[in-house]
């Protein structure tokens, strides 16, 4: 288990020529929370998301993970400083098998020189052997033996975002990026995907920011719960905050009233 | 004569428009292959090739026949069409595989195609004949006279591209051809009847490439089965590449621009021995400034997201962990490593040179599985690197042989890098195109020439490489034992494919591969990850570049001598990208069974070099149609196959055989 790390946005915006996706976003997310971030379609979650972790240059805005500002670094950097992200389109490594797949994280994180790995050396043999051992037990954990050697286009898509967040548990993170973990998987595994997501917060320690449209799902997970609008911070606050919230309500709830009786029910059995 | 100078470079009217009539064919030429690009995804390397089956069939009409100019070129119009059309439909069940493996396919074409211009039904039986010109009208320009045939290209070529544009824009066909070219699925579901539409797409390329073929043949003494060869195809490609394979307008323009260009440099070079020289190194630069410029826009393409399927469908199934399966595996590269070194001694001393190249081309094979299969970087430019480790070799002759052969890899590794950069913002397509020019570059400007003065400075500019036909290349000596013998270099060659081999293992199983693969085919969640992609990217290059350089040291010791005019040319390049793909794109015996296969049974067989090349491309095109998984899979299921019946002879112990 590693420190959880704090993670403080400062007026960040993108801007896609005249359409402002994101525009002046500030957040503060302290160290091993869970945030739920929800909004309508277009609301400029994933951009957001994309800013946070790189994949974007923000127009305008700083990144601070702890007291580190990430202007300029690389996904891959930001990568190594403990902020591991998922994808919505969860495609991983279509030509990769699941052990492998996991192994490449393990590799980003346990590099072994080129020469060492080519001339057989025994400190490279060792890790090989190491990271094998890491992933095995990972495997074993996610109950995923069956679909070791299986490549990850052949899986469902259910199986492929499970694989997904076994490679993230391996990548040891600190600053946890989810981006719609349940899109394009039935309900009753998505139910199922809650467990699993506390598990993962449990065992990592990591902060979760949690992009989803699963509202249920969200608020019985999050500890605080982020309402997006048009780029903007709709609302903010702990979920029964939100819950209460009408500009929450008008912008997204609203839409749907069985979910938010759904919403009430699930977080109060919680 | 209009003669005026601009910057040093003296130009005249006469000039520029023979420039530009030249222009025009490359311009023809880039419009179908635009025209391909954008309504299949395909880059049709046989496009050129169909004309000039047309233009063969065009002369039999003609002149053995005797039938009129109009009707004759109506027949071969129509038959271009049905050309077209019938190639769309042998290649399309390869539409939804990787695009590398139809561009292979399109060379393989290619060769089929030439094969049938040399058939006695369509060749007329004198082909030495002037090419029919209907017209005999001439242009003076001050001294110069632009020849009939030269009036007609600059007639019809305009007429032609025009019709092509008023096609697309206003016919109905035309429309559904643009909305194929933006998004082929939404086109389906709007009611486009895809494939009819991809068919006639590809007629229409033939219809082009048969005109092309028809206004380029008169004048030319060359055998016209060359008539379009792989310089003509870069600089249409180069004109294609200016347009990023979208705009017609601007290839067409492109075309132009560059035949003017290289006109203009020939002009002011005429006294120069090296021009072709020049001309193929500004060629390989227009190539890189026009990425250069574009690298923005390539990337904001849409059609840039299909990057990755590009090479996807990468590495052929891999063997499940079962020891009888192992044992099998063991036993059958134990089998073929007795035969190769066994082979150099039970056939005649110049037939085992022959075999020291098969083990050559294994070891490049290998270098394109690492760029080509595991990274998906398509090259068409490999022997550019192979040439860079001959010239290390060439250079060092007085090196400890194995040092010798790391340095030059090492030397091929970092060239390899560099012509790697541009694949940091760009691939598929784009940097096919550039490795071409890069292999063009190496044979045509740097090979030949051991000293060039760089045009418009006087700076000197010496690869210091001994004079290509004079030289003579000593075999190395291997621990104080002499390799002159061939049927000692042919175990030497062995030797080093092992090494090689192992090499190469090692980095399938160990991480490497693994790590490559994962850049090819998600590169942003590799990324998210913590994977390194530029490193991981260029790696790719260095390392295939490294055992193309180690190749190269081979086969100049293989050699003993340069001929760059036939070796280390793109024919060589695109035969090992074609072994890659044969072999099962990623598969590492399978590379190696495919080298056997294409370079290996022609030579040991015997056969004339032509009947090696058809032969291959007959062969290349039926395994990519038939055997999608390449001879790796094969190689494979043959093991599986094994492995199963040894078990049951295994269950049943009463089996005939101990």
């Amino acid at each position: 288990m590693t420190t959880a790390a704090k993670l403080t946005l400062d007026d960040v915006a993108v801007w896609f020529g005249g359409v402002h996706a994101v525009d002046g976003v500030s957040l503060v997310i302290e160290p091993g929370e869970i945030v739920g971030l929800i909004g309508p379609n277009g609301s400029g979650k994933t951009t957001l998301l994309d800013a946070i972790s790189g994949q974007r240059r923000p127009t305008r805005g700083t990144v601070t993970l702890d007291d580190e500002a990430m202007t300029g670094l690389l996904p891959e950097a930001r990568a190594k400083r403990g902020m591991v992200r998922s994808f919505q389109d969860c495609r991983l490594y279509p030509e990769l098998t699941v052990e492998e797949t996991l192994l490449v994280s393990e590799d980003a994180r346990r590099r072994v020189g080129l020469l060492s790995t080519t001339l057989h050396a025994p400190w490279a043999r060792r890790s090989e052997r190491a990271k094998r051992a890491a992933v095995g037990e990972v495997i074993e954990a996610f109950g995923l033996e069956r679909f070791r050697h299986h490549r990850t286009q052949e899986l469902s898509t259910g199986t492929r975002r499970v694989v997904d967040l076994a490679a993230i548990v391996l990548a040891e993170p600190r600053l946890l990026l989810l981006d719609e973990p349940t899109a394009g998987i039935a309900q009753r595994e998505a139910e199922a995907f809650a467990p699993l997501l506390r598990n993962i917060h449990e065992v990592t320690g990591a902060t979760i920011v949690l992009v989803e449209h699963d509202v249920p799902l969200v608020f019985s997970l999050a500890s605080q719960v982020i309402v997006m609008e048009t780029g903007r911070v709709a609302s903010a606050g702990t979920p029964d905050v939100v819950r209460a919230d009408p500009a929450a309500v008008a912008a997204y709830l609203g839409a749907s009233p069985e979910a938010l009786a759904r919403s009430g029910r699930l977080s109060s059995a919680d | 004569m209009h003669t005026f100078a601009v910057a040093g470079i003296e130009l005249d009217t006469f000039t520029v428009v023979q420039g530009a009539i030249q222009g025009l064919l490359y311009g023809l030429l880039a419009l179908g292959l635009v025209l391909l690009y954008r309504t299949t995804r395909v880059v049709n390397f046989a496009h050129g090739q169909l004309g000039v089956v047309i233009a063969v069939f065009m002369l039999k009409l003609t002149d053995e026949l005797e039938i009129p100019y109009l009707p004759s070129l109506l027949v071969c119009l129509a038959f271009a069409a049905g050309l077209g059309a019938l190639s769309e439909m042998t290649l399309r069940r390869l539409f939804k595989r990787p695009r590398v493996l139809v561009m292979v396919a399109t060379i393989g074409l290619a060769e089929v195609l030439y094969l049938l211009s040399l058939l006695r039904i369509f060749s007329p039986k004198q082909t030495n004949v002037p090419f029919p010109v209907p017209i005999d009208w001439e242009i003076h320009i001050g001294d110069g006279i632009i020849p009939p045939e030269s009036v007609l290209t600059l007639i019809v070529a305009p007429l032609v591209a025009i019709g092509l544009a008023a096609f697309l824009r206003f016919s109905p066909w035309g429309l559904a051809m643009r909305g194929m070219a933006e998004n082929t699925d939404s086109a389906r579901l709007s009611g486009v009847w895809v494939k009819r539409m991809s068919t006639l797409a590809w007629a229409i390329a033939g219809l082009l490439s048969a005109i092309t073929a028809i206004l380029y043949s008169p004048g030319r003494t060359s055998t016209l089965s060359e008539a379009l060869p792989p310089g003509v195809l870069l600089r249409a490609l180069a004109a294609a590449l200016i347009a990023s394979m979208t705009s017609y307008t601007i290839a067409f323009a492109a075309g132009i621009a560059i035949g003017i260009i290289e006109q203009i440099a020939t002009f002011n070079l005429v006294t120069d021995l090296h021009s072709t020289a020049y001309i193929t190194l500004c060629l390989f630069l227009l190539i890189l400034l026009a990425l250069a410029v574009q690298v923005g826009r390539l990337r904001r393409d849409p059609r840039t997201e299909e990057r990755s399927s590009w090479v996807l469908g990468g590495e052929s199934g891999r063997a499940r962990a079962d020891a009888t399966r192992r044992w099998v595996g063991r036993g059958g590269v134990t089998i073929a490593l007795l035969l190769g070194a066994g082979l150099p001694f039970m056939v005649s001393e110049g037939r085992s040179l022959t075999l020291s190249f098969v083990f050559i081309y294994a070891v490049i094979a290998l270098s394109m599985v690492v760029l080509t299969g595991w990274a998906g970087q398509v090259s068409l430019g490999q022997f550019g690197l192979v040439a860079v480790g001959a010239i290390v070799a060439a250079r060092l002759p007085d090196m400890s042989t194995i040092l010798l052969l790391v340095v030059a890899g090492l030397i091929s590794s970092v060239v390899a890098v560099v012509v790697g950069l541009p694949a940091l913002r760009i691939r598929g397509v784009y940097l096919a195109v550039t490795t071409l020019g890069f292999a063009l570059f190496m044979q045509v400007t740097v090979l030949p020439n051991p000293c060039w003065t760089l045009p418009f400075t006087d700076t000197d500019v010496c690869t210091g490489l001994p004079d290509q036909f004079s030289t003579y290349l000593d075999r190395p000596d291997l621990f104080g034992m002499s390799l002159t013998n061939t049927r000692d270099f042919a175990l030497f060659a062995l030797g080093v494919l092992i090494v090689v081999l192992l090499i190469v293992r090692t980095w399938r199983d160990r991480g490497i591969a693994r790590r490559l693969i994962a850049v090819r085919d998600n590169e942003t969640a590799a990324a998210a990850m913590g994977t390194p992609v530029v490193r991981t990217k260029l790696l790719a290059f260095a390392l295939s570049g490294f055992l193309a350089g180690v190749a190269g040291a081979c086969f100049a010791f293989a050699q003993q001598r340069f001929s760059a005019g036939e070796n280390f040319g793109p024919k060589e390049s695109i035969l090992v990208l074609s072994m890659a793909v044969v072999g099962g794109l990623g598969s590492v015996p399978g590379a190696v069974l495919a080298a056997v296969y294409l370079v290996g049974l022609p030579f040991l067989l015997g056969s004339t070099g032509t009947v090696q090349f058809i032969t291959s491309g007959f062969g290349v095109l039926a395994f990519l149609l038939y055997l999608p998984g390449g001879l790796g899979a094969v190689a494979c299921h043959t093991g599986d196959l094994v492995a199963k019946l040894i078990q049951r002879t295994r269950a049943e112990p009463t089996g005939a055989d101990a």
